[in-house]
């Protein structure tokens, strides 16, 4: 049988070290990265901070209580998006599958390529060397015969770790990994693991599997399959991944807001950016999402308004996020806005609504060339350019990827 | 990565723990002097053990290779991009 030989690349501390590989004054020492200036929840903190107790999604009172010293860094989103797409870069001089698991985390499919480069070992210690030298950070490596296996080995040593589990340690490593270290089992499904006795991986992998089926229903039988390390996905490169569902973008007010005009021109704005990211990778959707996030940060809802036609300009999109906003009461001051548009069809060539209103595609494709070529928002809506100064903060998603529709650019 | 292998000269300093640091190397008819050991690790390859080195000269990122057996270094291969 012949075993797959998959990397798994994970960043330490991502935002955090790459802040302090540009600043030395900050190297060494508690950093923590935040959103925006007027907010107060940590985006990652360096290792030296998480020392002190200092955690993501910590507020900023509570992380300086941990940490009196801590400093803290307005996120710079471009640095990280362009520090992920070099690396994944010098991972594709290895191998052309590697799979883009969110901005600090990858997956290279190597079994194909170690005949060219020589063992894995060596591949990724160079990965290392190359990323440390280019960039100024670390990462920790795992290798393992599949994707669960090598993400589980990469979490084992942090920072500047390498672990290797080979076919044949797998079943005594998973032996006492507890559960909750596997990507995928959250810690509702640990607290039910646990109720049936079951607290490690070796103990899941030996567990009748008829009666985690009973449990679980389908997801049992993929418990089961954890548990005795076994995972057959492959690694999707960009150009293999199946097509986008959603085109989509949110941000974090500088501060709450309740005005309505207030509100509306950042919906322009979400709108306007939404609109040209579908309209560069010619997509178009009938379904617009609207999310609200209030003040007090733990309140939201989410509505959607499919449409009669397929849209991809941007004050259609708009006009569909105002209707949905018009038909609900706002309960607070917000705090996050974002839109979606969803339903898509791929391989739009034509704008659509061309023979409905030719001026107002010809005036977009022509703004759209402009913002090509001088940058985002050169050209926009008069109602955006008298706010220039209070844009709010974008957030990196989790499904950004460094090239393609997912390749989302945030400021 | 650009591959090498050529072999090369390597001044070495054997420290106390069996560790080994390269200090300089000559390499296209140019001493490099070796500013950091970025990472080092050992490779098992039968009866063979290589030690490999990722060093730095300030302008590229080179890794050199000692052949245990043999008593021989090999440049393995060099970045030099920025």
């Amino acid at each position: 049988m012949t075993h797959r030989t998959i990397l798994h690349i994970d960043m330490n501390a991502f935002f955090a070290s790459v802040e302090q590989a540009l600043n030395p004054a900050l190297r060494d020492k508690p950093v923590a990265v935040i959103g925006s200036a007027k907010r107060t929840v940590i985006t990652t903190s360096s290792y030296e901070a998480r020392r002190y107790g200092v955690k993501t999604g910590m507020a900023v009172w509570e992380a300086r209580r941990c940490c009196p010293d801590l400093i803290l860094i307005v996120g710079d989103n471009r640095r990280y998006t362009h520090t992920s797409t070099g690396i994944v870069r010098m991972m594709r001089d290895y191998t052309p599958l590697v799979e883009v698991f969110s901005i600090d985390e990858a997956f290279m499919d190597m079994t194909g390529s170690l005949r060219l480069f020589g063992p894995a070992k060596n591949i990724a210690m160079l990965l290392k060397s190359r990323i440390r030298r280019r960039f100024g950070i670390t990462c920790s490596i795992g290798i393992a015969p599949n994707k669960m296996l090598a993400k589980l080995a990469s979490d084992m040593e942090k920072p500047d770790g390498l672990t290797i589990i080979r076919p044949e340690m797998v079943a005594s490593v998973l032996e006492k990994v507890p559960v909750g270290d596997m990507c995928g089992i959250g810690r509702k499904t640990v607290r039910v693991l646990r109720l049936l006795g079951i607290t490690t991986c070796g103990e899941l992998g030996r567990f009748p599997v008829d009666i985690l089926k009973k449990r679980f229903g389908i997801v049992g039988e993929h418990l089961h399959r954890m548990g005795k390390g076994i995972d057959e996905s492959p690694v999707i490169p960009a150009e293999q991944a199946e097509p986008v569902k959603s085109v989509g973008h949110s941000m974090t007010l500088e501060r709450d807001i309740e005005r309505r005009e207030d509100i509306l021109r950042y919906l322009l704005q979400l709108s306007e950016k939404v609109g040209r990211r579908a309209r560069r990778y010619g997509v178009s959707g009938r379904t617009v999402h609207l999310q609200v996030r209030y003040a007090d940060f733990f309140s939201s809802f989410s509505r959607q308004q499919t449409l009669p036609d397929y849209v991809n300009l941007s004050d259609e999109i708009y006009r569909a996020a105002v209707g949905i906003l018009d038909s609900v009461t706002l309960e607070q001051p917000v705090r996050l806005l974002g839109i979606s548009l969803s339903g898509l069809r791929h391989g739009e060539t034509q704008l659509p609504l061309f023979s409905e209103n030719p001026r107002k595609v010809s005036a977009t494709q022509a703004m759209d060339q402009v913002n090509d070529r001088y940058g985002d928002f050169s050209v926009t809506f008069g109602t955006l350019h008298a706010v220039d100064e209070e844009k709010g903060s974008f957030v990196i998603s989790p499904a950004w990827r460094p090239e393609g529709i997912r390749c989302v650019d945030v400021e | 990565m650009e591959r090498i292998g050529e072999p090369v000269r390597v001044a070495v300093i054997f420290t106390p723990g069996r560790n080994i640091r390269p200090v300089w190397f000559d390499w296209k008819r140019r001493k490099h002097t070796v500013l950091e050991t970025t990472y080092s690790w050992p490779e098992k390859a039968g009866d063979k053990l290589f030690l490999h080195f990722a060093v730095v000269d300030g302008e590229a990122l080179y890794e050199l290779v000692y052949d245990t057996l043999e008593q021989s270094w090999t440049l393995n291969g060099v970045e030099a991009e920025p």
